[in-house]
């Protein structure tokens, strides 16, 4: 087990920069998920921290090591590929082996781990088996089997359920979640899906464009948004943002007059809301803002509410007995201790609470 | 920081000096020895002597003419052939099988093949005679019958390597997504229309590749022409064998060599320029 | 309906194209001395007979012929992998400054009738000491299957995931266990398909090998040289040999053909 640090990474490919000074470090037996849009170089950072790819700047660290010149193979990590790179010619019990076997390590010592990793992933029956006659979920669970065999001081994962259909990536999660809790391996795991990073994580660096733009526990990250970006990108429907007019400490939507906690930089301000965070009235209500429903989307659980605030849309989530037809207009009050506010130009919340 | 830069560049070095040796150094030398006399001298002697031969005129008019009979022929046959195994469904791997073995004859096999056929007590002869159109065995491979010569080394060659070309264009057909085609048929073009409209044009790559190699290897026809005809049908390149092997002369046969070389690239050019213009007037 | 039987019609006529005269040439290297020269022929055979192989290769040289060529094919074979193999890695794994550069000459060399740069390398080949050798008509030969081996072999490559090469570099390889231990195992039928389609090609090239030896004469060379002054029945047995090998590799290489062409096109 060991931690990592990476400091100031930058990296290029032709023009296109990847990583901007991206540093970071994940504590000794933390699972961290780098989340982002395709794009934002979350994929290349952790391969630059496994050593598949060179930064042109900067330096990684794995515990105490400097690790920034050394090769992938003298890193002790190991790594689970998106496309799971389950060796085809070989049976799942040397697939498994094959790192203890670069290892040279001892005969007793390779049959045992393989059969606890085995064990473990509940793969213990299909050793003999090749990849071709597995499933992508019983390759997947091969794939993370021969990472944990070779015990390795960082896990790092890319990935590794996007190639699984829903049912199976929701199984695989919960089953990865209770396993590397288990194991206690510093693991460092790359996806774009914010549910994913949501349940896994001790805690999510959110990435775009190339920058770490929060990194923070997920609740955290889900209430408290660094900017409009990352309260866009997580959540789903994503929180709403809302122009607002400012006087004095006070921002002003209709009958509702909310308090700014911070100076405001400007006239308006943006108001950050999540859509569950809303709640609806039939009737006026005082210290409320009204909206016209333009959709409603049954989604079992809730409705989903389009909504017209002046010249802005919201979305909102009503409980699924609630009588509303579009067209209508409905009074709102926001959670007063839910709100964020942010910088209309910038987009970068005014200061945490 | 690692550097991995020079890898490719250590892995392509042996193959890029093994071409600059076997490639580029022996065609700037064939063009060299064409124009140097035996003292070294700057000449156009043997371009002369060639042009002066006997032979060269007529190596000159059957090399092209049959590159021009032949490869045409081969392209619709390997055309067609590659349409219709899209239309079989049983059988389709026998007949790709099948269809593919000419590719691994070569072309001196293949002319001794047709020679078996073509010769006085061949096989042609006794079928004609099965038929009763003739009655005692017809010479058809003499100096007096270059038609029939011409007629068999074209047989022998499409026999041989239309196969070539059919690969070529399978693998091309391989590439069009099917999409296309059925997008056509949804809007009510006729398998006819759809072929011309639809796979031709997309076929072009494929058909430009086939094209020009075959051309180069028409326009070094030799080994067919050779065990059929001798030289009762002369070519270039069996022009240039006979002043090097024969005549003991480099300078006639690098010569020779030159000119199949300088019709291969404008072949080559003619080809890159006429389909490309194509393909931009389509879209 | 009617159509199906016009496709299945015409596709059988193609197939008694390519294979009738086969088997015409088989029929008349299994026949004895006087059913070659017998007129009018049947179609089958009269009476099977070694006599005309027996005699064909009763000649003098014709051992020797066959020797040559199987060296200068296997030569052929091993240098076109070692260098076509490398550069198709190079060009499949790596992007860096001069691949197009080098996939253009490897296409040119397509766009040029190689085997007539055989005379220049003639008079070469003479002051360097390897005219009339089999390493120096198998370096001609390298020369007309290595664009294939690298076009071909790229493919191939390009075709394994280079994540499995990262997996195993994360295991604990450097690139050469990695290569080794993974990529090799999974290329090696493909590479073997490669190797024989360049031992084809040197098999069945006659105007270099003419060409470049003199004593030292290839299969197809000595065949070439001596059809002038040699009796049908040895030209036939001759042809009928020049076959049979090609006919066996073609149906080992048959599942790559259009992989090989495929991607070759482009």
């Amino acid at each position: 087990m060991a931690s990592i640090r990476v400091e100031n990474i930058e990296k290029t490919f032709g023009k296109f920069k990847a990583l901007n000074g991206v540093s970071l470090e994940v504590r000794d037996q933390e699972f961290v998920v780098l989340l982002g849009p395709s794009g934002c170089g979350k994929t290349t950072l952790l391969r630059i921290i496994a050593g598949l790819e060179q930064a042109e700047k900067g330096r990684v660290w794995i515990g105490d090591r400097d690790v920034t010149e050394l090769p992938p193979r003298a890193r002790k990590i190991a790594m689970v590929f998106q496309n799971y790179a389950v060796f085809p010619h070989l049976t799942v019990f040397e697939n498994i082996a094959f790192g203890l076997r670069m290892q040279k390590a001892t005969p007793e010592k390779l049959r045992a781990n393989v059969e606890r990793a085995a064990t473990l992933m509940h793969i213990e029956n299909l050793l003999e088996r090749y990849p071709a006659q597995l499933s992508g979920g019983q390759r997947q669970r091969v794939a993370v089997a021969r990472a944990l065999a070779v015990e390795p001081e960082v896990l790092l994962m890319d990935e590794p359920l996007s190639n699984l259909d829903a049912l199976l990536r929701l199984e695989m999660r919960a089953e990865l979640k209770r396993l590397l809790a288990e194991s206690r391996t510093t693991t460092l795991y790359v996806t774009h899906d914010q549910v994913e990073a949501m349940s896994l994580a001790d805690r999510i660096a959110v990435m775009n464009t190339g920058y770490v733009v929060q990194y923070d526990e997920p609740m955290k990250v889900y209430q408290e948004p660094a900017n409009t970006f990352v309260g866009g990108f997580i959540g789903s429907p994503p929180m709403n943002f809302l122009k607002v007019r400012v006087e004095g400490q006070q921002a002003q939507l209709q009958s509702l007059s909310l308090k700014i906690p911070t100076p405001a930089p400007g006239p308006e301000v943006l108001l950050g809301v999540r859509p569950e965070d809303l709640e609806a009235y039939l009737e006026p209500q005082p210290q409320s803002f009204t909206a016209e429903v333009l959709v409603v989307e049954p989604l079992g659980p809730h409705l989903l509410l389009t909504l017209r605030f002046g010249q802005q849309l919201l979305k909102a989530t009503v409980p699924p007995d609630f009588r509303v037809r579009a067209g209508q207009t409905l009074w709102f009050k926001p959670q007063p201790d839910r709100l964020r506010w942010l910088d209309p130009g910038s987009g970068q919340a005014l200061a945490a609470r | 920081m690692r550097s991995e830069r020079y890898i490719p560049y250590v892995l392509i070095l042996p193959s890029v000096l093994f071409l600059l040796f076997l490639f580029a150094w022996p065609l700037l030398e064939a063009l060299l020895l064409s124009v140097r006399g035996s003292g070294g001298q700057w000449t156009l002697e043997n371009f002369q002597r060639m042009a002066a031969d006997l032979y060269f005129k007529d190596a000159l008019k059957y090399t092209l003419l049959l590159t021009v009979v032949i490869v045409p022929l081969q392209v619709v046959m390997a055309l067609g052939m590659a349409m219709l195994l899209g239309g079989i469904s049983r059988g389709r791997d026998l007949f790709l099988y099948v269809w593919t073995i000419p590719l691994g004859i070569s072309d001196l096999a293949a002319g001794i093949v047709w020679l078996a056929i073509f010769t006085e007590r061949g096989y042609l002869n006794s079928f004609l005679q099965g038929i009763g159109v003739i009655q005692q065995p017809q010479l058809w491979l003499s100096y007096e019958t270059p038609t029939m010569i011409f007629v068999a080394v074209v047989a022998a060659e499409v026999w041989r390597a239309t196969a070539i070309v059919f690969v070529i264009l399978v693998a091309g057909l391989q590439l069009i997504p099917k999409e296309y085609s059925e997008a056509a048929e949804v809007f009510g073009a006729t398998p006819w229309q759809r072929f011309w409209k639809v796979t031709l044009p997309l076929l072009m790559p494929s058909l430009q590749v086939a094209l020009i190699l075959r051309t180069i290897l028409a326009l070094e026809v030799f080994a067919v022409v050779v065990a059929l005809g001798g030289r009762n049908l002369p070519v270039l390149a069996g022009e240039a064998y006979y002043w090097y092997n024969a005549y003991q002369n480099p300078g006639v046969a690098a010569a020779y060599s030159v000119i199949i070389l300088g019709i291969s690239v404008v072949a080559t050019m003619l080809y890159l320029r006429l389909m490309r213009s194509k393909r931009e007037g389509a879209a | 309906m009617n159509l199906r039987v016009l496709y299945m019609l015409l596709a059988g006529v193609l197939v008694v194209w390519v294979l009738l005269p086969i088997f015409l040439i088989a029929t008349l290297a299994f026949s004895d001395r006087s059913s070659v020269f017998a007129w009018p022929k049947g179609l089958l055979p009269q009476q099977f007979s070694l006599e005309t192989i027996a005699f064909f290769f009763g000649v003098e040289g014709v051992w020797k012929a066959i020797r040559n060529s199987l060296t200068v094919a296997a030569m052929t074979l091993v240098f076109s992998v070692l260098l076509g193999a490398p550069a198709g890695y190079a060009l499949a794994r790596y992007r860096f400054a001069g691949a197009d550069a080098y996939r253009l000459l490897i296409l040119m060399t397509r766009a040029f009738p190689l085997a007539i740069l055989a005379i220049p390398l003639a008079v070469q080949f003479i002051q360097l000491g390897i005219y009339d050798t089999a390493f120096g008509v198998a370096l001609v030969h390298t020369a007309l299957a290595l664009p294939f081996a690298v076009l071909v072999t790229s493919s191939l490559f390009l075709g394994i995931p280079k994540e499995l090469e990262e997996a195993a570099w994360t295991l604990g390889c450097d690139r050469i266990q990695a290569f080794l231990r993974v990529v090799l195992p999974l290329a090696l039928p493909g590479l073997a398909a490669t190797a024989i389609f360049a031992f084809v090609i040197s098999w069945n090239e006659v105007f270099a090998a003419t060409l470049l030896t003199l004593r030292e004469r290839t299969l197809p060379a000595f065949l070439l040289t001596s059809l002038n002054d040699s009796p049908l029945p040895f030209r036939f047995a001759g042809g009928f040999f020049l076959i049979v090998p090609a006919l066996i590799f073609i149906f080992i290489i048959r599942r790559y053909l259009f992989t090989l062409w495929g991607i070759a096109n482009r």
